[in-house]
């Protein structure tokens, strides 16, 4: 018996691209199922959907075409995510300041992020970190309110 | 004579010293660059009148390539993606007790690579600009095809990723009300997607926070060979080791700028391909050879000058920094093209000689206060990133006054990170957002003025001619797939 087709069925693994591509091509089908609207209009008078319809022919053939030379990229399992948890706690920390940025203005808000990711994320020393933490907020409100005359917002407490 | 005379006012003169700075400092801290630097300070600007506001983004921009040689030469840590030949024999350079000598020539070959520049960029771009009056719909549609097709060739990446994330940035900029029917497109009633996604947002995400999210927290601290300010100046034997890189440099980057693709990148690498191949010591290359400085730095110059040319005169961006600034021409309400020549000479004029004057200041700059700037280096990273992270909220805010735009920059920062993991570089996708309404009105105002034919772009000799080079481009890069496709096969055939 012929080992070989075997053989080779085996050696296929899930590499980077087959996902990477295939993101693209199911993120290309779900917009142009959400572009059913947008009229094509005509070759004489082109609608508001004909390009982004082109565009997202072309970004789902390309999305196939990465699937296809997939062979050619690292195995999915070589990625390494050592740096997720720490990028995790950065972008929730940035999320969180942007949900309050309004509420609590600036100066509070931005404090809070810098003392959080110093200190929590960091474990850096505690009082370097307030210091730092406060002084940069009210130094770049001071520069961007007096010197560049672009105010920064102040939240519901005034400051 | 006009030029320097908005240049040399005094406070035309303190926005071009401002963006120096800033762009000295942006260009030495790993982790963040011009890109990032310019989109931060972009809202900083809208008080100031356009002259101002473009010194001083422009400084930050080719200030970066210069700082960028500070932390290469000092740490082996490239400042900047264009000074990581630099690294090479800068570091071995400084290694060897050499550090002034290296950040000397590196900060001598950049101003006079940024001079030439400068002044090839004056001959050039008038000629070029009463050129392209002669550009309509279909003439702009070929030009920007060829531009991202040149992108995706040049790319260092495959070509389709990058075509991919080319299509994705249309894509993208198509979000918003359609300019010829009013039609919202993708805006999901949501207000502020109405007026589309602004390019600070997804180039502060991509470039600035996607940058930090990849990065795991580290210290920058006690590797930095400092230099003494008494061993600032190279030997004669380095001098005239130096000069023909210097040279070659500044023509092989500025004409590199000029074509689409991070050219201030490429410009290095071949810079130092080139001198390393025509040396008669190629063996000293990468144990402190002053040419493997001079020519990558002298090149990384060259091309940031040159890369304004296709901006100042056809309207053209062929880089994401590029496309960055001239959207802070566009908010300003002073379109480059063809027409900014004769609209606003004081804007063109005064900021090419703004231009001559930046690079004498960087020269200044880079040199004795060299002290000052290594300590900054020395601030850890786990306080500097959330500094970033602080101008990086603070910058895309103060644009729209809108945390719609903070948030579609955390997204896009999240999808930086996850470009970078798959091997994808996001600078397509930047040049695609900026294009993107450009793109979309030229063409369908080409099939509008021929009636929906496509036979139009071949009809007109510009279009005609700039598609034919785009079929050989693409003709070329199909080559080498295939190419690449057989000896995949061939070597698969002799495994088995």
């Amino acid at each position: 018996m012929d080992r070989k087709p075997l053989m080779i069925l085996r050696q296929v693994t899930v590499r980077q691209d087959h996902i990477s591509g295939g993101a693209f091509v199911i993120a290309g089908i779900i917009v142009f199922l959400l572009s059913g609207d947008l009229p094509l209009g005509s070759m004489a008078m082109p609608g508001a959907g004909m390009m982004p319809k082109l565009v997202l022919v072309l970004m789902i053939g390309f999305g196939l075409a990465l699937v296809a030379q997939a062979h050619k990229s690292p195995p999915l399992a070589a990625l390494e995510w050592d740096d997720l948890p720490h990028a995790s706690c950065v972008i929730m920390a940035a999320a969180a300041t942007t949900a309050l940025y309004n509420l609590l203005g600036f100066r509070i808000t931005m404090a809070l992020m810098l003392c959080g990711l110093i200190v929590v994320v960091e474990r850096q020393n505690i009082l370097r970190a307030v210091l730092f933490g406060l002084g940069i907020p009210l130094f770049t409100d001071i520069l961007f309110g007096y010197l560049l005359k672009s105010p920064l917002p102040r939240g519901t407490f005034g400051f | 004579m006009l030029g320097f005379s908005v240049a040399l006012q005094p406070d035309v003169l303190w926005y071009a010293f401002l963006g120096c700075l800033v762009g000295t400092l942006v260009g030495m801290l790993p982790g963040i660059g011009p890109l990032a630097g310019i989109s931060i300070l972009l809202p900083a600007t809208f008080g100031l009148d356009a002259t101002k506001a473009i010194v001083m983004l422009a400084g930050i921009y080719y200030g970066s390539q210069y700082g960028g040689s500070t932390t290469s030469i000092l740490m082996r840590i490239p400042g900047e993606a264009s000074s990581v030949m630099t690294c090479i024999d800068g570091h071995a350079m400084a290694l060897k007790g050499r550090a002034g000598a290296a950040l000397c020539i590196a900060a001598v070959g950049s101003f006079i690579a940024g001079t030439v520049g400068v002044v090839i960029l004056t001959l050039i771009a008038p000629p070029l600009a009463t050129f392209a009056l002669r550009f309509g719909p279909p003439e702009y549609t070929a030009l920007l095809m060829l531009g991202l097709i040149f992108l995706a060739y040049m790319s260092p990446t495959s070509l389709v990723r990058t075509l991919l994330m080319a299509a994705t940035g249309l894509l993208l900029g198509m979000i918003g009300i359609d300019g010829m029917t009013g039609h919202f497109r993708y805006s999901f009633d949501i207000p502020e997607l109405g007026d589309g996604i602004g390019i600070v947002p997804v180039a502060v995400g991509l470039f600035g926070l996607g940058e930090i999210l990849s990065t795991p927290s580290r210290s920058v601290t006690d590797r930095v060979v400092a230099p003494r300010f008494a061993e600032l100046l190279p030997t004669r034997e380095e001098w005239r080791q130096s000069v023909m890189p210097i040279a070659r440099g500044s023509v092989l980057g500025f004409l590199i700028g000029i074509l689409p693709g991070s050219a201030h990148i490429i410009s290095s690498f071949l810079s130092y391909a080139l001198e390393k191949r025509i040396s008669k010591n190629p063996q000293e290359f990468g144990q402190g050879a002053v040419a493997g400085v001079a020519g990558p730095e002298s090149a990384n110059n060259a091309a940031s000058t040159g890369a304004f040319v296709p901006m100042l005169a056809l309207g053209l961006p062929t880089g994401p920094v590029i496309a960055v600034l001239m959207a802070a021409l566009l908010i300003h309400g002073v379109p480059p093209g063809p027409t900014l020549v004769n609209d606003h000479p004081e804007v063109f004029w005064g900021f090419v000689a703004s231009m001559y004057v930046g690079n004498l200041m960087l020269l200044a700059l880079n040199l004795p206060l060299v002290g000052i700037f290594v300590s900054v280096l020395r601030i850890p990273y786990a306080y500097l990133y959330p500094l970033i992270i602080m101008f990086c909220i603070l910058g895309v805010y103060e644009v729209n006054h809108s945390t719609v735009d903070v948030w579609i920059m955390l997204i896009m920062g999240v999808v930086g990170y996850a470009l970078r993991k798959f091997g994808f570089d996001p600078a397509p996708l930047v040049l695609g957002l900026v294009i993107a309404p450009i793109f979309e009105m030229s063409l369908r105002q080409s099939l509008v003025m021929s009636n929906g034919s496509w036979t139009i772009f071949f009809q007109r000799p510009i279009a005609a001619s700039l598609l034919t080079v785009c079929a050989v481009v693409i003709g070329l890069a199909v080559l080498s797939l295939v190419r690449s496709q057989m000896d995949w096969r061939n070597s698969i055939a002799k495994d088995l």
